[in-house]
């Protein structure tokens, strides 16, 4: 044989292998989506068909949906997943109340023991089932079963019933804010438990969208679809179909943007974001989120468990110049509860006071005239607005003759060392998962003899108590309730120095100026409720 | 032959063993409790329990190495942390688009980079050499990721000619759904003849594959402009120019089969090279191949797909190297000897 002859054997049989191997063959991509054939008869016809039919595209920067089961979900799934699900109730972050979903109206009895739900008639399940007070409780208890995701969120539930069939009456061990309970974005969906599907072939929500289709890996992972026997109806003006376009890169999804290929990009980072609210056909939005970063100091061991090294370096920290060098991704904080929670009290803003930071130091025999001081602090690798607070606070506090043995580390390392006291700073983000400040002070600061989240490792009595009462105080007098918090947080940030908390997370979204309507609402991070937006004709 | 083979097999073999003990061992190696990034960042004692018994986390390393090395015999490539999918199907789903990248960038790279080697060849040292040589210096230095996002910046952004991201319009699933054969959407479109999802897919990859080819192109141009050179200074040249032949034929006819040789396997290396090398493209131009696997499981830390991608790029390494070992002894007897 020639060699070039060799040359196309060799190739053919290459391509016979390739065909061959791909034993799998067949399949039609993008196995949840029906074919439709085009359908259009005059221009009237195809007009009003593409005002209905407009999709919204919106930009996740990782995969949508690791998890399709609504009872275990606790992951990015959390913004398709509550455009397909619905629970009792859904956060108001403005009136920082609950407000009606699935239940109409709602009261609790016996010191916020006992809660009984009136549930919404004429709402069908995607599956074709009407919902009513018994399928609501065969979905609660079937969360609560599989044990997985955030279901601990029911931990206080001892009892369900289905008094009738619109009405669920809860029975729990302790006092609980259960209407802020059943708001969650995680694992409070009220759903058919007979048409659950793991692998998202199927959805068995009430919620206004429903699964269209899904390909793993692929860029549009998911397009959802109008449920049309939603309760709440639909108009025209509505997005009846939503694409989810995976872009890992931002300026990738800032180009789609501007093409208006896409309408909704999740995160962009601060150059971006300014050149966005430049750009025509280009709408930004910026609003704080739920989620807070901590500084929490060793108050066990080491150096800073004298309390004036952990006030001095409460005041070290320049609270302004980090919230502009982060430029807009963080708000200046008013102690530990963010704005929309509540709990969040205004007027306590950290102050930052480098003299009075020397001269406590120097009454703790640390500062300039003395010995040099070695703080060794963790934070979370590749966050860059956590680099730059180690950044600025390094440099503060080299003025203060101290130097931080500032180390970035992966999660799981960086807890690991946490939860055996190897640090005596720790900076980490936390978030609630329901919307409830109560999460903070239960987690962070309570008494735990094998740390998990206490990172302070604060052990005090009086705040134990404190925190005990919450749940009762939320579940039956909010006011009373909202001192309670105020008190604690002086307690705790003030009194005692456990903590500093330098800035609460902004949200920065960019959408096309046609979108019309939309609410950032922290209490779902990244989730756009589809249903409540327009397009703009 | 087939002793040659079975040599070229044996090493290929012990290069795999290799890959896979490190990959384990740095899986291993890195700080923080792999418990802890499959249970979520704020799991409870008895959910990190649980996934360390499910991993089998607390048995001594040995025993784990094993453990791992028998999974991936029977093809259980592990659980991916980010996806909770298992590694090998979703490796299975990117490394397809993957392939269809950087085959078409190969296509690329051989159909401009052997002409224009030849070219430099005939007018050596006259302009199109220097030409050629400039050209393919400035396509093998570029940093990949800036010449991706300038050619989507102008040729996608301002200009409009091609689509800024992704590998065809997904309206099109409705409209003209794909059977899948191959799982390489451009392979299986033309299989079926399903038009639309091919000129679209074609749309789509000429940028990242133009990106993507820029290096071997500027290589298989080196290459092939070196040993034509060297070819047409060989003794049969002199013979074949004593008898009348012009330089453009002595080069195409007599000297580009021998050149050929060193560049079919410089282009076999050069492909598991763009495999690595399109990881950065594919980010940019939201390419749903490997190289975008490889980028999210490393931002979120996924161990077990991170060891996943690389024990595939090892594999393809290997293997092109045998193939080139192979088509090398083909090609010519005398490899097989050496």
């Amino acid at each position: 044989m020639r060699w070039h002859k060799r040359l196309l054997v060799a190739g053919l049989t290459g391509v016979l292998a390739l065909t061959a191997a791909a034993c799998a063959g067949g399949q039609v991509r993008g196995a949840g989506g029906t074919p439709e054939p085009a359908k259009s008869s005059g221009p009237a016809a195809a007009q009003t068909a593409k005002a209905n039919d407009s999709t919204f595209v919106y930009v996740p920067n990782l995969d949508v949906v690791t998890d399709w089961d609504p009872a275990t979900s606790y992951s990015n799934e959390i913004v398709a997943l509550s455009n397909i699900y619905e629970g009792l109730t859904r956060y108001n972050f403005q009136s920082r109340e609950a407000e009606p979903r699935l239940a109409t109206e709602w009261s609790s009895a016996e010191g916020g023991k006992e809660w009984t739900f009136k549930l919404r008639q004429g709402v069908k399940f995607h599956s074709g089932a009407t919902l009513d007070a018994e399928a609501a409780k065969k979905a609660i208890e079937r969360t609560i079963e599989k044990k997985g995701g955030a279901a601990y969120i029911w931990d206080s539930v001892d009892k369900i019933e289905a008094v009738d069939a619109s009405t669920l009456k809860f029975t729990l061990k302790h006092a609980t804010p259960l209407d802020l309970v059943a708001s969650s974005g995680y694992a409070a969906y009220i759903y058919d438990v007979d048409a659950v599907d793991a692998d998202g072939r199927t959805t068995a929500g009430t919620g206004p969208y429903t699964i269209d289709s899904w390909q793993k890996g692929k860029e549009t992972e998911l397009t959802l679809k109008a449920f049309e026997d939603y309760w709440g109806g639909w108009t025209p003006e509505q997005y009846k179909k939503v694409a989810f376009r995976v872009t890992p890169e931002t300026t990738t999804a800032w180009q789609l943007l501007q093409k208006g290929e896409v309408n909704f990009i999740q995160r962009l980072n601060p150059q971006l974001f300014e050149q966005a609210g430049m750009t025509d056909n280009v709408q930004t939005a910026r609003s704080p989120s739920f989620q807070n970063l901590l500084v929490l100091f060793n108050t066990a061991a080491g150096p800073t468990k004298d309390i004036r090294v952990r006030q001095a370096l409460q005041l070290a920290i320049d609270y302004d110049g980090l919230a502009a060098a982060v430029k807009g991704a963080g708000l200046k904080a008013s102690g530990l509860v963010p704005e929309g929670l509540l709990g969040h009290v205004n007027g306590m803003e950290p102050e930052h006071d480098p003299a009075r930071a020397q001269e406590l130091l120097a009454e703790a025999g640390y500062g300039p005239d003395h010995a040099e001081l070695k703080l060794s602090l963790t934070y979370a690798q590749g966050d860059e607005d956590q680099k730059m607070l180690v950044t600025l606070l390094s440099s503060a506090l080299k003025k203060l003759n101290i130097t931080l043995q500032a180390k970035p580390m992966t999660w799981s390392a960086q807890w690991d060392l946490g939860k055996k006291q190897g640090q005596d700073i720790f900076v980490m983000y936390w978030y609630p998962d329901y919307p409830d400040a109560y999460s903070w002070f239960l987690n962070v600061f309570k008494s735990e003899d094998e740390p998990r989240f206490n990172l302070s490792y604060l052990k005090d009595r009086e705040i134990d108590a404190a925190i005990e009462k919450l749940p009762e105080l939320m579940a039956t007098d909010a006011l009373k309730a909202e001192d309670a918090f105020e008190e604690l947080q002086k307690k705790i940030i003030q009194e005692r120095a456990a903590v500093a908390v330098p800035y609460v997370q902004t949200y920065q979204r960019a959408l096309t100026a046609d979108v019309k309507g939309y609410v950032d609402n922290p209490a779902y991070p990244n989730v756009v409720f589809f249903y409540d937006l327009e397009r703009a004709r | 032959m087939l002793r040659y083979l079975a040599r070229r097999l044996g090493q290929a073999l012990l290069v795999v063993a290799g890959v896979v003990v490190l990959t384990f061992a740095v899986m291993r190696l890195v700080p923080g409790d792999p418990a802890v990034a499959f249970a979520g960042p704020k799991a409870t004692p008895e959910e990190l329990a649980a996934a360390r018994e499910r991993f089998g986390l607390d048995d001594p390393l040995p025993a784990q190495l094993v453990a791992y090395v028998r999974d991936l015999f029977t093809g259980d490539w592990g659980v991916s942390l980010r996806t909770r999918q298992p590694v090998r199907e979703d490796l299975y789903l990117a490394f397809p688009a993957s392939i269809e990248l950087v085959g078409a960038a190969l296509l690329i790279a051989v159909m401009v980079g052997i002409p224009v080697g030849v070219l430099a060849a005939r007018y050596k040292t006259k302009f199109p050499d220097f030409g050629v040589r400039f050209g393919s210096m400035l396509a093998v230095s570029v940093p990949v990721f800036w010449l991706a996002l300038a050619l989507q910046l102008i040729f996608a952004g301002k200009l409009d000619w091609f689509p800024v991201a992704g590998e065809y319009d997904s309206s099109l699933d409705t409209t003209s759904p794909l059977t899948l054969w191959t799982n390489i959407t451009v392979v299986d479109a033309l299989i079926t003849g399903n038009w639309p999802i091919f000129t679209s897919t074609l749309h789509h990859l000429a940028l990242p594959a133009l990106v993507v080819a820029a290096y071997p192109t500027g290589v298989i141009a080196q290459m092939t402009r070196a040993t034509l050179i060297e070819e047409s200074g060989q003794d049969h040249a002199r013979l074949e120019r004593a008898l009348g032949f012009g330089e453009t034929s002595i080069l195409t006819k007599f000297a580009l089969r021998p050149a050929l040789s060193p560049v079919l396997s410089l282009i076999a290396l050069v492909f598991a090279y763009s495999l690595v090398n399109g990881f950065l493209v594919e980010a940019i131009f939201n390419w749903p191949g490997l190289g975008r696997y490889a980028a999210e499981s490393i931002r979120s830390r996924d161990t077990p797909a991170i060891a996943g991608v690389t024990l595939l790029v090892a594999l393809v390494y290997v293997l092109a190297n045998l193939v080139v070992d192979v088509l090398q002894g083909f090609l010519d007897p005398r490899a097989r000897t050496r």
